[in-house]
């Protein structure tokens, strides 16, 4: 059956290459037939887009292939450590999850291990329910803190001034870890440089077609590129739901900051400036809820976007410290390219293709670039089902990918672009949750 | 009409049809946000944004 799947994905990757061809081609001929400054210009920018987008997947399949035989080699000289484990868990009404979550914590087999509950101010049951799992034994303990309401980032750091541990893990209070995941984050510590490491992210709630086609961007468009980003130990943001850190390194950087939407973005781009290797486990899991109707998708996608930029406008010097900073700069410039280029030039390819389609009959072209984008989003889909030995009926989504989910959070993304540009204020917005982890 | 036409023609309506789905759904989803706002806006607020204007409140039945 391994076989039949390897040879599916070599095929798909013929086809690829050949639908790109034929793609480009396509477009050349249009560029060369009509004498028109407009569509010349709008053909020059999607075969650019068309290109990048290509360069970008496969490299980072490529690199993701490296890591891949890297980390299997590198685990296998790796030993466990001893070092204490502060988990911080802030969390903000979440009486439905607190319970599993807390569980899945104290199910870990790395038992060296002290858990903050950060209660920020929650209006329901969180810190009595909470507060049920408080205990003590010297070597292994759980305590719940209650703070005045005041954001994420600001519980986190709080929960960090009180851990007496040398490695923090941050953890999402709507999320459970595989019992394990701690074991295998640890090690990456022996290399002194990395100051974090980022877990992988699985959607729990997988009963809709909505969270199934999340399911899919979560393993291909989110644990994909960390992996691809891994190999050149530049992973540019450490998940919410599961990430380790190296406190010395934290500290450095002055812990999370209050003055963007994605304070973990941000803090791990502090890191990268400050010189050190970000590293990720795809082993170490997190399953996450995902939101189940597409009015509280487009509100986290909102949120996310809006942070993201926020964080790139702070650090947006290092865009040109291309020669000091080459780490930081290449991760600077490949989250504008994601954020922000993309999802413009995508919505823009979009409407120049129906324009095209309308005025001169030329749909082939837009149904050659939808099969482009879908074979590779298939393959891209495939191989990291197969990597991570997921769910291969989700391959099947990768169809409708494309053409309908991310098209339409794309269009929210640049809305959200365009409302950060004229700085229109914003809300945190919390996700109500089903308690389904 | 052969296949790869009606393909091309299905694509591009699809497009469309998504596109105007994805703006409909980001301004329904902020219309959403907007209301969800004003119903949790607490009394001191409330009082904040009214300024000088006079206060009327609606009593719950």
């Amino acid at each position: 059956m391994a076989v039949i799947q390897k040879i599916l994905f070599v095929v798909l990757m013929l086809g690829l290459l050949s639908l790109t061809f034929y793609s480009l081609t396509y477009l050349e001929n249009v560029y060369l037939e009509v004498n028109n400054t407009f569509i010349r210009f709008g053909v020059t920018l999607i075969f650019t887009f068309t290109l990048l987008v290509i360069t970008r997947y496969l490299l980072l399949i490529f690199f993701s292939m490296l890591n891949l035989i890297k980390r299997t080699a590198a685990l296998e000289h790796t030993e466990g450590r001893e070092e204490k484990i502060s988990i911080i868990v802030p969390c903000y009404n979440e009486e439905s999850v607190i319970i599993p979550s807390l569980s899945s914590l104290l199910k870990q087999t790395y038992k060296y291990v002290e858990i903050i509950v950060i209660d920020d101010g929650s209006k329901d049951r969180t810190y009595e329910l909470a507060r049920g799992f408080e205990f003590d034994n010297g070597f292994h303990s759980l305590r719940v803190i209650n703070i005045p309401n005041g954001g994420k980032s600001r519980a986190l750091n709080h929960g960090i001034r009180e851990a007496h541990g040398s490695l923090i893990c941050c953890v999402d209070a709507d999320s459970r870890l595989n019992n394990n995941a701690l074991s295998l984050l640890v090690r990456h510590f022996e290399d002194k440089q990395i100051a974090a490491v980022a877990g992988s992210v699985s959607v729990v709630n997988r009963d809709s077609f909505l969270t199934r086609l999340q399911a899919l961007e979560y393993i291909e468009g989110l644990n994909m590129a960390r992996n691809g980003q891994a190999f050149l130990k530049l992973v540019n943001i450490i998940p919410g739901p599961l990430g380790m850190f190296r406190k010395s390194a934290m500290a450095e950087v002055g812990y999370y900051d209050h003055d963007t939407f994605a304070e973990d973005c941000d803090l791990t781009l502090k890191l990268i400036d400050h010189n050190y290797k970000i590293d990720f486990e795809p082993d170490a899991i997190s399953y996450t809820e995902v939101p189940e109707n597409l009015l509280d998708l487009l509100k986290q996608r909102y949120r996310w976007t809006r942070g993201i930029l926020q964080s790139i406008h702070k650090h947006r010097e290092s865009l040109w410290h291309l020669r000091q900073k080459p780490g930081m700069s290449f991760v600077m410039w490949y989250m504008l390219f994601e954020s922000v280029l993309w999802p413009f030039i995508q919505l823009w390819g979009d409407l120049f293709m129906i324009y095209l389609a309308i005025e001169f009959g030329a749909s082939d072209l837009m149904l050659f670039w939808w099969l482009m984008f879908t074979v590779l989003d298939i393959a891209g889909a495939l191989y990291c089902l197969l990597v991570t030995k997921e769910d291969l009926s989700l391959a099947k989504y990768a169809i409708v990918y494309r053409l309908f989910f991310i098209s339409v959070i794309n269009i929210s993304k640049v809305f959200a672009t365009i409302e950060e540009w004229f700085g229109i204020e914003m809300s945190w917005g919390k996700l109500e949750r089903k308690g389904r982890i | 009409m052969n296949l790869l036409s009606f393909m091309s023609f299905l694509i591009l309506g699809i497009t469309i049809l998504t596109m105007i789905f994805g703006v409909l759904a980001y301004f329904l989803y902020k219309t959403r946000e907007r209301q969800q706002q004003k119903a949790e806006e607490s009394y001191d607020e409330v009082l904040a944004n009214s300024k000088d204007e006079f206060l009327f409140f609606n009593r719950e039945s």
